[in-house]
């Protein structure tokens, strides 16, 4: 209801009238239900239905440059937090003079609207960026990446109003190019832990933008049951790919090798396949495809139509010696794709129970799905119940990434939202007198 | 570290996105339901199904003459075409000749 609620006044319609549904259906029978509907809901949706609601007029707020308030650096952080805008961290104080240098660091004008993003129907403005990343202890020559990651929150491929949704996924930022070496992001050992200032704050930006711009906030438009603490960005070791024979992720985007990008996707749940052992590809792939399966279990709903068809993204990043390791072998990143495609699989009788059962997205079968031409035929080649079926569609929907400690055999598996959160690639676009004022920062005492 | 007055004060600005929403009235509520055509919304999870077949069911005690188009009628509100689906309702509805809608209800 509370959901309901917020949502609606981001929709232009905060009268929108609602009806309760009591509990929640999934744990009632269907004889609870019937009764809980005909004791409490269907007398609201009559009501709803034919009585007008009183018109609503939402109040003014503060212009983007209007001062809010004026006070010590724990008076702003109490007033922040009060308001729900600093995600319960202290926030760097956002000054005029402080946003204006963030602004000076990208050629895009501060009014200037990326799009509309819901659930709060407000504009991800440049300048609304730039507030956002003073607040997250940005350093102000990381703006370049910030308009990126605001115009990939705008994009509608990736379903930014979905960041609100029960299972609480979380954005992984994926970064490429001469930019990682530029700003120091780290991309070796530690990555995707907190410690490096342009891997940390970036990622604290994004959640902040998600509270600030998009209009997420707990208990009221996010209902998250759980959530993960932000992700600070992973940053590819584009050395390491380059060695390995690969293109970096960027390229997989669709963008050339060496151009500065963002990606976006937004991440269910992850985990580590330490101690890799192998020389060989041939050995060391079987325990990746392992624990890639493992990682997709209800979110294979994407993929086999309980909630979307072909659109899981899972991710697994290897440690550059594991990348070099398989690449110096003759393998391309195709063909690790195509390995996983082949076999990180799961019993077609867990899918069907997951969807039909477990979770009640039904799809009523593999069989009816393929016979359908919504699948492959590779999710019913025999009616086995314990056949073994892809995880996604095709083998380009794995995405593989390089990263972390140079020397340790680990890898990390990903998996996905499916199109809530779907993956979306921006280029990074520099200011024109990028390099000197770098060198000049470089070469501050 | 951002700058602050000599005083030790901040001066500082609204986090926020602008809202750049139009706000919509809401559609005239009816003088009845009977004889009426109800549309169902449904996101195809959390058994909305059930939730549908109750409402008919107790609906029709006070309104015997009202008339459903069922939510298989429209297909899932919550798919990954539910932007094509979501801007094609009121085509759609014009053409069922649909009065009002419920849509319900979770993800």
């Amino acid at each position: 209801m509370g959901q309901a609620a917020a949502t609606s006044v981001g929709l232009g319609m905060p009268n929108l009238p609602v009806a309760m549904i009591v509990g929640h259906t999934g744990a009632q029978s269907v004889e609870e239900i019937r009764e809980n509907v005909f004791n409490v809901t269907a007398a609201q949706v009559m009501d709803n239905l034919l009585i007008q609601p009183d018109e609503v007029v939402l109040p003014p707020e503060p212009k983007a440059r209007d001062i809010v308030f004026r006070g010590n650096f724990e008076e702003v952080n109490e007033y922040f937090n009060e308001r729900d805008w600093s995600g319960g961290l202290p926030i760097v104080p956002p000054t005029i003079e402080k946003i204006n240098e963030f602004l000076s660091y990208t050629d895009r004008k501060p009014d200037e609207s990326l799009g509309i993003v819901l659930p709060e129907s407000r504009a991800v403005t440049i300048w609304s960026l730039a507030v956002n990343g003073v607040m997250a202890g940005c350093r102000p020559e990381y703006m370049p990446v910030l308009v990126a990651l605001g115009e990939a929150m705008a994009d509608p491929i990736y379903g930014v109003e979905h960041s609100g949704n029960t299972p609480g996924a979380e954005t992984l930022i994926i970064l490429n190019g001469p930019i990682i070496k530029e700003l120091k992001f780290n991309y070796e050992q530690g990555a995707m832990r907190d410690g490096f200032q342009a891997n940390t704050s970036v990622g604290r930006f994004w959640r902040l933008a998600l509270r600030n711009i998009a209009g997420f906030l707990l208990h009221k438009t996010d209902k998250g049951t759980y959530g993960n603490s932000f992700r600070v960005v992973l940053a590819e070791n584009e050395d390491a790919i380059a060695k390995a024979g690969w293109q970096p992720n960027s390229v997989d985007m669709g963008f050339a090798a060496g151009d500065n990008t963002v990606t976006i996707t937004r991440l269910t749940g992850g985990g580590v396949l330490p101690s890799v052992t192998g020389n060989t590809p041939e050995a060391m792939m079987p325990y990746l495809a392992d624990g890639v399966a493992k990682q997709t279990g209800w979110e294979i709903a994407f993929t086999v139509g309980g909630l979307g068809i072909g659109t899981l993204r899972p991710i697994l990043i290897l440690s550059p010696i594991l990348a070099q390791t398989i690449g110096k072998a003759g393998w391309s990143k195709d063909d690790v794709k195509r390995y996983l495609y082949d076999h990180a699989r799961t019993p077609a009788w867990r899918v069907e129970t997951m969807m039909d059962k477990w979770v009640d997205f039904r799809i009523n079968g593999l069989q009816r799905q393929v016979n359908l031409g919504r699948l492959p035929k590779a999710f019913h080649e025999s009616d086995d119940p314990n056949r073994m079926v892809p995880i996604v569609v095709k083998p380009e929907d794995f995405g593989v990434l390089v990263s972390g400690d140079p020397l340790r055999t680990n890898a990390y598996s990903f998996t996905h939202n499916g199109h809530l959160g779907f993956p979306v690639a921006k280029k990074i676009h520099v200011p024109k007198d990028w390099t000197a004022r770098l060198a000049k920062l470089r070469n501050k005492p | 570290m951002t700058t602050k007055s000599s005083d030790g004060q901040y001066e500082v600005v609204w986090p926020c996105g602008e809202r750049r929403l139009k706000q919509r009235p809401l559609a005239k509520r009816l003088d009845t339901l009977q004889g009426k055509t109800i549309a169902q919304l449904w996101d195809y999870l959390f058994a909305g199904d059930e939730v549908f077949k109750a409402l008919e069911e107790k609906l029709k005690e006070k309104y015997p003459d009202v008339k459903w188009v069922s939510w298989r009628e429209f297909g899932s509100t919550h798919a990954v075409n539910e932007k094509e689906l979501l801007a094609s309702l009121p085509q759609r509805f014009k053409e069922l000749g649909v009065d009002a809608a419920i849509s319900c209800m979770a993800c």
